[in-house]
């Protein structure tokens, strides 16, 4: 019973001055094992912040994080997961569904955790899944303003995961969970 | 009391009469006789004052059953051995076993055999201290139905208190009937489903499974922590082993379950030390339906022996009429009766707080003091006491200080803590029969 935690493009402190007080409220320390950035934080102390609610942080690079020293991309195992990490602006066109199997193709995960677009959405297809965990913050993109923060969080258990999704629709959080199951003795 | 230790003692002061009690009189040990003769028991006058059968416990403590592979610390003095006490072994083994063998136990008799020592052999301890805690009834055709009860109930307690939320959630949603092919789904964007009564890890919600099991996290880290600490001496508990960690694991829940039944007290430091003797006994069975059933039977009978204590571990009594300071100050006052000059020394002369010894000898029933299998000895007579293991607990811990007297009035504050705190070895059947006689 493994929770991961999937936030990005927080943009803080450009376009955002901090996450929503109502998830601030539910994120606290001892609950989560794994934090996944895709990236854009923007700046170290978010970094912080993020070290404080669990040790285990993996982050990608976005385009606008001050660290240069974070990896474009990352993949990690979890369980009998394999989760892999890439912002996304580096995938062209943005947010098409079909490069990003590519990618995760490449990288041979099964979960690929990516960002850039600040839209939620979570694909499957026979490689596996994809993951956008949409902003955080709710920042605006490069695409369109009309952002809800929102972030993810994931519960494997086993073959089975339960991806738990927190929405802040007009100020109230709205979770909803997705279910799906790796197929027995797929690698 | 060893008997050749010696520090830069005072003049003699008048010696009291049970401190040159033949006991003390070491003899070589005599090889251990296997079997039990019957036979030669009629010589034997059975009295509860004589110290040939009084010290059955100590022989039997000095040799124990091998079942669970224990490491024994070093501790109870010198077993004393001679012919005529290895028959009245046999005696106070045939004696135990025929109550425990009667329909209608005579409870009254069986703490009076068992405040003598209960045989280590043929799993009569466990039998004995289950009857003696009111666990198991009086009559012996209830036996069965009871146990099965109880157990049941203990099951019962278990898969409701140590959930696991993601099975929590799988079940609840095998319930509401979804659909097996949205999980199969081949491609194509999935879809996102409302989940039920706020229940998702974060949830903050008292209502929320999640929340329940996070909060139990810290309870049960708290415990692992205690049990992991539990006689790391004794393969029983802290070996290597898959079996000591089954046993390990069994002492967590049964102290998770009661800590969740109980949130007045939850669980002290402390508890599972009262717990494990109760466990080590009830697992060590020699009948192998009883040790399979172990947990639950500790379960309970932990419950029960605790009733008496629990003020003793609830901090918000310390100071009221029943909590440890009314306690020890009963000691205090008992100590007083019996030795004015000691009880002098220590308050006034040598300025030791009973606190500082007397917390740990009550709140853990002495089991931290002395070897493990001697405080089992002192646990049979612990339980047996018709009138409540309290009254003979400060009786016992009464007869420590007195056994240590001319040490006590020898020192200052420094070596009587030293002296208290780390008491040293003495023979179980000695103290006992001291603090039998204390009124």
């Amino acid at each position: 019973m493994v929770l991961v935690l999937a936030l990005g493009d927080l943009h803080i402190p450009h376009r955002a001055t901090d996450l929503p007080a109502k998830f601030k409220s539910m994120l606290v320390p001892g609950k989560i094992q794994h934090i996944l950035s895709p990236g854009n934080l923007c700046i170290k102390e978010v970094h912080d912040y993020l070290k404080s609610l669990c040790g285990d942080v993996h982050i990608t690079r976005g385009e606008y994080d001050d660290d240069s020293r974070y990896p474009e991309t990352k993949q990690l195992t979890i369980g009998a997961f394999k989760l892999g990490i890439c912002h996304g602006h580096q995938v062209i066109p943005w947010g098409d569904l079909e490069s990003l199997a590519m990618l995760q193709r490449q990288l041979d995960v099964d979960i690929l955790i990516t960002g850039h677009t600040h839209q939620f959405k979570a694909y499957k297809h026979e490689g596996g899944v994809i993951i956008n965990p949409g902003s955080a913050t709710g920042a605006y993109s490069s695409i369109t303003y009309d952002i809800n923060p929102s972030f993810v969080l994931m519960d494997i258990d086993g073959l089975r995961v339960v991806v738990y999704v927190y929405e802040l629709i007009d100020g109230e959080v709205k979770v909803d969970k997705i279910d799906f199951k790796k197929a027995q003795g797929s690698s | 009391m060893a008997a050749g230790s010696s520090s830069s003692m005072p003049p003699p002061k008048p010696v009291p009469a049970w401190l040159n009690s033949a006991a003390w009189a070491s003899k070589p040990r005599s090889p251990v006789r296997s079997s039990y003769s019957f036979k030669e028991i009629g010589t034997i006058q059975r009295d509860k004052s004589a110290p040939p059968l009084a010290e059955i416990g100590a022989q039997e403590d000095n040799h124990p059953s091998s079942s669970s592979g224990g490491t024994v610390r070093g501790g109870g003095g010198g077993g004393q051995q001679t012919d005529a006490l290895n028959q009245a072994r046999g005696n106070g083994f045939e004696a135990s076993s025929q109550q425990l063998s009667r329909r209608r136990i005579h409870l009254a008799e069986l703490q009076r055999l068992s405040s003598q020592g209960i045989p280590d052999s043929a799993s009569i301890r466990a039998i004995s201290w289950k009857v003696l805690l009111g666990y198991l009834p009086k009559n012996q055709d209830d036996w069965a139905t009871e146990l099965a009860k109880k157990r049941a109930e203990y099951l019962i307690f278990r898969n409701e208190m140590i959930i696991n939320p993601s099975e929590v959630t799988r079940r609840k949603e095998q319930m509401e009937a979804m659909k097996a092919a949205d999980m199969e789904a081949k491609e194509g964007l999935l879809l996102r489903h409302e989940i039920t009564h706020n229940d998702h890890p974060l949830s903050l919600g008292s209502s929320s499974v999640w929340h329940q099991f996070f909060q139990d996290t810290e309870l049960a880290e708290q415990i692992n922590r205690d049990v992991k600490r539990t006689h790391p001496d004794m393969d029983f508990f802290c070996g290597p082993t898959a079996y000591a960690y089954e046993n390990q694991e069994a002492l967590k829940r049964i102290l998770f379950i009661f800590a969740k039944l109980n949130p007045g007290i939850r669980y002290v430091q402390g508890m599972n030390e009262v717990l494990a003797p109760l466990y080590y006994v009830f697992k060590t069975d020699k009948d192998e339906d009883n040790a399979a059933h172990a947990e639950e039977d500790a379960f309970f009978c932990f419950v029960e022996l605790l009733s008496d204590f629990r003020d003793h571990f609830c901090q918000q009594l310390d100071n009221s009429a029943v909590g440890i300071r009314s306690t020890i100050a009963q000691l205090n006052a008992l100590l007083r009766r019996q030795d004015e000059e000691l009880w002098r020394h220590l308050e006034y002369t040598s300025k030791v707080n009973p606190q500082f010894y007397a917390f740990r000898w009550i709140t853990l029933l002495l089991t931290q003091e002395f070897s493990f299998f001697d405080s089992l000895r002192l646990w049979d007579s612990l339980l047996s006491n018709p009138d409540g293991p309290l009254e003979i607990l400060l009786r016992v811990c009464c007869a420590m200080l007195l056994c240590e007297r001319s040490r006590l009035l020898a020192g200052d504050f420094t070596t009587n803590l030293k002296l208290l705190q780390h008491y040293p070895a003495v023979d179980m059947q000695h103290l006992l029969r001291v603090a039998d006689g204390l009124s």
